[in-house]
């Protein structure tokens, strides 16, 4: 049961403003996003076209907490097929920061690891402008372990002790993938995010 | 000069025939080699176009121009002068009537290179051809296997990116090829995937029918893939009731693709200098829907939006008789030239003519077979079976009429459904007496239903009874009588008041009249027209012009009453305040429109004030809304009408007003089926976009208005929603008039549910959208079905040009297929007149001669007998009940068909 | 192809992951006599993991200009490098306030859009052409290939070059080089689950087996890709998959630009055929 006086009319309007979810209200609901999704496919809970009709409907709890925003792996079918050029995948984005940036406030706990991966990823870009595997693993185990640099050790060994042997066996993580590739002039990368983080807020 | 019409499909066609038949010149303009355009594609619909086709080769009016297309145009209104593939032309006006092309650009997702993968043109092509196929059955293309499971999806390049708007016909004839479908093969699995049924009328009832009585699935999920697995196509769709994701595989799957304006169109735009919309249509305005913006040129069919074949066919008669306003008549109309016919002689001298009738007969029948055993029938017959078109046979049949001296003619090929009266015109214009003619249908009764040995010794078979019958046959005096060039028209509002002036702008004398005391009907109601214009507007220009038209007129607070007579010589009585006239008119129009229905009973209406209908919320827009939360629900009760074609549009248009007089204003719209066909699925768009939130209740679970609160049970969510309303806005069906059933009895035009039924019903065929059973009376306008205004001037305009092609006319022939009295037989028991379905018979007292021994005695002293008037229709009911065997049907007499029965048994 | 010189963005994965792809990417394209210049101080183009159209317009924009600098369009081997850099090249054409908003950001992120970004299988059908690569190819593949788009080629609509639902210019370089393409047009453009690897393992790996098992149902001898994070999923992570989900594949990934060289006559070591985790050893036993 739904009682419409008490759901949040404006989260649409919020969502609407956050680049990506602009297309949100051209939905007309018809299941092309979820048929030819491969997610629910695999999960069957997962449903994009449910999410843009709580979201429209303004169940911004609802959408907000759904452990299922997490999962898509912006793979674009849902896009590239939509009649109404909804452009879902980047609207299930756009959902997917403000419930981080809910989260960030302390009013809501996001049921993903999702956002500590991306995190420490962009950390990475932030700190050497170009990814390092080894630094965005350590880092996300870290999180992912409640902050303890020794847990998230442990668990990143059991996890890609194979991996990390075969990839060192390859060439692929020699000595060099030790250490960051770092873009030369730091001061470039170090600007976009502090200024695209001021935008942010 | 004349009127040039460009495009050769059902529209052009359509437009042509009524021009022609007018007496107006006509060059009809074709790009491709034949007549017909797409519709001509259809399986059902070929059939039903080729008479016209044969009509239109045949006109002595229409100089026809195949393979031609217009290079450049000139002049102007009254004095065009075109290039048509280097023909120089002069036209007075020009229509134009380019048709459509199909979406075709598929994604490949739907598996396209699949041969089990169709569209519906190409499905019309297959089940035209399992027809015709030895046993029948529909085959999988693929490995020849029969189809089991079959997929309809629908929206295919439609109401998407590439074409935003909706192509209107798709779910009619997604409706109509199931319908096909679960008729030829009752235990095929079919489903049709949709997002929402868009059908209207006839249409809303076969899809009902569809669901109901034929098990056809219909699920809601726009089916973006077809994936080919194992042998079979995989389709999946969303259960909405389960919240799964399903998976079906059927053995065949048809894509209901969309309609594109015309590939040609942008280049006839550029020659023309007419302006094409946003979407490449060519631009029309809902208050004039036939106008383009350069004077003269007009615009009808699939080129002004999409479009069904109905609509396209009533704009095309409307579009004709606007270019006919600007030209001059100058041609003969067939059938009006003095007919001379030779005495044809008592001895029977027989001509039979076998048609290959374009191969279809020739590729089954043993045509020379037939015609060697047909040559040695007793008395010997003249036999031709050379021919091969039906404009073949009838040269030959002209020829051995007036060279040979042949007086009685079998024709073997066509049906005689479409073709007799082709015919019967073209041996009346040899000379011959029309009756001394008789139709055998090769192709329908023969090559179609069977194998090539049992064809051939049916057609010989049936050849030979319409001899035997032949010899027999009578010639009937023809006889005419003078159309009084006069029209009454029954209502007085968009739909009359355009009907009448059409017929006065043409040059005849209009009797309007209203039951109101004023003209408008609906319009009169003060609201905003979805074109923006305001209704009071529109009414004023329509008022003001029927008013100053000296040819019309009108009669207010009237009625008419007692009409007799045939087509082209009614006689009526107008009956009301201070006028009591009797009047005759040689055609009528019934435009009677809608009542308005109040939902008395429905979520508290007529005791809660917050409640209104959708009129009502039009209204009160004009002044200042203080609603926070609106409902809106669509498809509510009474019983007794049907579901306006503007449904949803007008539900729109009153939600984007309120939206901007309120843009926080909450609305919630309640429905089963968005229907905001064509063009006006841009504002289910902008509702959407202006926040309007759609819910979606099913049929047996209506929403529930309790203490101020509305339940919904949203199919789309699966749950239960609640909304507090201040205003509860329901939409409602429209009313038939309610003096339909007066005037249906007096007119005879049966009714369907209070509304007056065409002429040909669905699902078979829809040419005649304006014209009833009873010849002379045209229907239009919401009388018909309640529809836009746009769409109420075409078909009025289309009813004016119609009953202006009868007016257009010195004479018509009295129907010659009567029922006749031996007034020596009839006992006068009156069983006749019982039977009689148009009461046409009546008793007389008659004084009787009686004959004894051989000697007349007059007996003083009368006997009843029966007496056929005028209104007979030749439905031969009387004769086949006469117990006496007194009565019979001309050209149905007893000798003539035991004589065509003797030889068959 | 009239321009013999391009810019070249390697993508992150080039040092390390697909670094197979790095090399046989160079090789082919110095074979061909295209000249790539590696791009100066190129950052990272955000991949997937950043959310934030702006953060992601804002890195590439530093990129774009870059390239622009040198007057020179941009090839990428990745696909979702491709993607980044073309919708941020799109975005900034068609929106002055966003180019404003960039160059507000930093000077370094003023980009013009005189330039083009654009993926390795782009350039080498369309832009190299057929008829040029059919020139030069010295060696024929006799594989069955199972050829996987994946993500980012044909859609999205505005950034895509190929057919979303039956692209075919990866079919056709197999064509020309003498492989022979599996039937596998129904797994061509499902996604991987490259980008849920880290996060949700379990969807990841079973997205992955599809992939895996339609080529090996289909009678691949190998499946050949253009996107690193593809071949992470697919190559590196095969046996991790395998032992998970208990079940066997073996199934070789290459990246078509390691077939292609192949087929340009390159030497397998150059090509960096022995880099890839499933053995490729039975691939080059084709080549004749």
């Amino acid at each position: 049961m739904i009682k419409t006086w008490e759901l949040d009319a404006n989260f649409r309007n919020e969502i609407m403003n956050e680049p990506g979810g602009e297309h949100l209200s051209a939905c007309f609901q018809c299941s092309t996003c979820t048929i030819g999704c491969p997610i629910a496919e695999i999960v069957p809970s997962y449903n994009p076209r449910k999410i843009i009709q709580m979201s429209l409907l303004g169940m911004r709890e609802d959408v907000l907490s759904n452990p299922d925003l997490w999962i898509c792996a912006i793979c674009q079918t849902c896009t590239a097929r939509c009649p109404q050029d909804v452009r879902i995948s980047d609207l299930l984005a756009a959902i997917r920061r403000i419930a981080e940036k809910e989260e960030e406030a302390g009013k809501l706990k996001v049921d993903s690891v999702r956002p500590l991966f991306e995190k420490a990823f962009l950390h990475q870009l932030e700190k050497y402008g170009r990814l390092f595997d080894m630094g965005l693993a350590m880092e996300y185990y870290k999180g992912k372990e409640g902050g303890s640099f020794i847990k998230g050790q442990l668990a990143m060994m059991k996890d890609f002790k194979d991996f990390g042997m075969r990839m060192f066996k390859k060439g692929k993580m020699g000595p060099k993938a030790m250490f960051p590739e770092k873009v030369k002039k730091k001061e470039e990368i170090e600007k976009i995010f502090e200024k695209v983080g001021e935008k942010e807020k | 000069m004349g009127i040039a019409i460009i495009g050769g499909g059902v529209a052009g066609i359509t437009a042509a025939l009524d021009l022609a038949d007018s007496g107006f010149k006509v060059y009809l303009i074709e790009k491709n080699a034949e007549l017909g355009g797409k519709m001509a594609e259809l399986a059902e619909c070929k059939t039903g176009l080729s008479p016209k086709i044969v009509e239109i080769e045949n006109h002595p009016n229409i100089e026809l121009l195949l393979s031609s297309e217009l290079e450049s145009l000139s002049g102007s209104a009254g004095e065009f002068k075109l290039n048509v593939s280097g023909n120089e032309i002069e036209a007075e006006s020009v229509v134009l009537a380019p048709g459509y092309d199909v979406f075709d650009e598929i994604p490949k997702s739907y598996a396209i290179a699949n041969p089990d993968v169709v569209t519906s043109l190409e499905f019309e092509g297959m089940l035209r051809s399992a027809t015709a196929s030895e046993t029948g059955e529909l085959l999988r293309p693929s490995d020849g296997k029969r189809v089991k499971k079959i997929g309809f999806i629908q929206c295919i390049g439609s109401r998407c990116q590439e074409n935003e708007i909706c192509s209107t016909a798709c779910c009619a004839y997604t409706a109509k090829e199931a319908w096909e479908v679960k008729e030829r093969y009752p235990d095929m699995d079919v489903c049709v995937f949709y997002m929402d049924i868009r059908v209207f009328g006839k249409d809303e009832e076969l899809a009902a029918e569809l669901k109901d009585k034929y098990g056809v699935k219909y699920i809601r999920s726009r089916v973006p893939e077809v994936i080919p697995e194992n042998g079979a196509l995989s389709v999946k769709f969303e259960n909405l009731e389960k919240g799964t994701i399903d998976k079906l595989d059927l053995d065949m799957v048809v894509l209901a693709v969309g309609l594109l304006p015309s590939k040609t169109l942008s280049r006839l735009a550029e020659i023309t200098g007419v302006k094409t919309d946003k979407y490449g249509y060519i631009e029309t305005s809902i208050t004039n829907p036939l106008e383009t913006n350069v004077e003269g040129l007009f615009a009808c069919g699939t080129a002004t939006a999409p479009m069904k074949v109905r609509e396209s066919v009533a704009q095309a008669s409307g579009a004709a008789l606007k270019a006919a306003l600007l030209s001059e008549r100058t041609e003969m109309i067939p059938g009006q030239e003095e007919r001379k016919y030779v005495e044809a002689g008592e001895e029977p001298k027989i001509g039979v003519f076998i048609c290959g009738c374009e191969g279809e007969v020739r590729d089954c029948v043993d045509i020379p077979a037939v015609a060697e055993r047909v040559s040695q029938l007793k008395d010997g017959v003249f036999v031709n079976s050379e021919t091969n078109t039906m404009e073949e046979a009838m040269e030959a049949i002209e020829s051995g009429i007036v060279d040979q001296g042949l007086n009685r003619i079998v024709f073997a090929g066509y049906t005689p459904r479409k073709y007799e009266d082709t015919v019967r015109d073209r041996c009346a214009k040899a000379g011959l007496n029309p009756y001394l003619m008789e139709m055998v249908n090769l192709r329908e009764q023969c090559a179609w239903v069977h194998e090539p040995k049992e064809a051939t010794e049916s057609a010989a078979g049936l050849i030979a009874m319409a001899v035997e019958r032949a010899r027999y046959l009578e010639e009937i005096p023809v006889e005419r009588y003078p159309v009084i060039p006069k029209a009454l028209v029954i209502g007085g509002g968009v739909s009359g008041m355009n009907a009448a002036l059409g017929i006065a702008d043409a040059g005849y004398e209009v009797y309007l009249v209203e039951k109101e005391p004023e003209l408008g009907g609906s319009l009169r109601e003060e609201i905003g027209l979805q074109s923006g214009e305001k209704s009071s507007d529109v009414l004023t220009e329509f008022v003001d012009k029927v008013s100053s038209n000296e040819r019309i007129n009108v009669y207010t607070n009237a009625k008419v009453e007692d009409v007799t007579g045939r087509a082209g010589s009614f006689k009526a009585k107008i009956a009301g305040e201070g006028a009591n006239e009797d009047i005759d008119f040689g055609a009528c129009i019934i435009a009677t429109g809608t009542d308005e229905s109040v939902p008395e009973g429905y979520y508290g209406y007529g005791k809660d004030k917050n409640v209104v209908t959708q009129p009502e919320f039009g209204k009160m827009l004009g002044g200042t809304l203080s609603a926070n939360t609106v409902v809106m629900i669509q498809d509510v009760g009474p019983d007794g009408g049907v579901n306006p074609k503007y449904g949803s549009i007008e539900l729109m248009n009153n939600v984007l007003k309120a939206k901007e007089k309120n843009p926080d204003l909450n609305v919630f719209v309640l429905y089963q089926d968005i229907k905001t066909y064509g063009k006006w699925e841009v504002l289910y768009k902008e509702a959407r976009e202006k926040g309007v939130i759609f819910l979606r209740y099913d049929k047996d679970k209506p929403p529930k208005y309790e203490d101020g609160i509305v339940s919904v049970h949203d199919v789309i969510l699966n749950d239960e929603i609640q909304i507090k309303p201040d205003l509860l806005v329901l939409s409602t069906p429209a009313m038939p008039a309610e003096e339909n059933e007066r005037l249906s009895k007096m007119f005879k035009i049966p009714l369907k549910n209070g509304f007056f039924l065409e002429a040909q019903e669905r699902p078979k065929m829809k040419l005649t959208p304006v014209d009833t059973v009873n010849e002379g009376v045209f229907i239009c306008g919401s009388a018909v079905y309640p529809a836009l205004i746009d769409e109420c001037i075409a078909m009025s305009s289309a009813a004016a040009s119609r009953a202006c092609v009868l007016l257009a006319k010195d004479f018509l022939e009295t129907p010659a297929v009567t029922s006749v009295v031996d007034e020596l037989i009839c006992s006068g028991c009156g069983v006749c007149v019982d039977m009689c379905p148009v009461e046409a018979i009546e008793l007389t007292e008659e004084p009787v001669p009686v004959v004894t021994f051989g000697v007349a005695t007059v007996i003083g002293g009368t006997k009843r007998i029966a007496k056929v008037n005028d209104g007979c229709m030749g439905c031969g009911s009387c004769a086949s009940y006469c117990p006496s065997g007194a009565m019979s049907l001309k050209h149905f007499r007893d000798k003539q068909v035991y004589a065509q029965l003797d030889y068959a048994v | 192809m009239s321009e013999k010189k391009l810019a070249y963005y390697p993508g992150c994965p080039s040092a390390t992951t697909a670094i197979e792809q790095d090399m046989s990417t160079k090789a082919v394209f110095e074979k061909l006599g295209i000249e790539l210049s590696e791009m100066e101080d190129w950052n990272c183009c955000g991949a997937a993991e950043a959310e934030d159209p702006i953060l992601v317009y804002a890195l590439n924009a530093r990129n774009l200009a870059i390239a622009e600098k040198d007057g020179l369009d941009i090839v990428t081997p990745c696909s979702i490098c491709y993607y980044n850099l073309a919708r941020t090249d799109k975005a900034l054409r068609e929106d002055e306030g966003l180019r404003a908003e960039m160059k507000d950001i930093d000077s370094s992120l003023e980009y013009k859009g005189t330039i083009k970004p654009k993926h390795i299988l782009d350039v080498l059908v369309n832009e190299i052409g057929m008829d040029e690569l059919s020139g030069k190819v010295e060696k024929k593949v006799n594989v069955k290939v199972a050829p996987y788009y994946g993500c980012y080629i044909g859609r999205p609509s505005e950034t895509a070059f190929d057919d979303p639902d039956d692209p075919d210019l990866m079919d056709r370089l197999i064509e020309l080089i003498g492989g022979e393409n599996v039937q596998f047009s129904s797994m061509k453009t499902k996604c991987c689950g490259g980008p849920l690897m880290m996060t949700r393992e379990d969807i990841a790996f079973e997205m992955a087996r599809k992939v895996l098992e339609s080529a090996k149902n289909a009678g691949a001898d190998c499946i050949a890709l253009a996107c690193p994070l593809c071949g992470m999923m697919l190559d590196a992570k095969q046996p991790d998959i395998e032992k998970k989900l208990d079940i066997k594949v073996e199934m070789p990934v290459v990246y078509i630009s390691q077939l292609l060289g192949l087929a340009l006559g390159i030497a397998p070591g150059k090509l960096g055929l022995n880099k890839n985790v499933v053995s490729t050893k039975e691939i080059l036993g084709k080549v004749i």
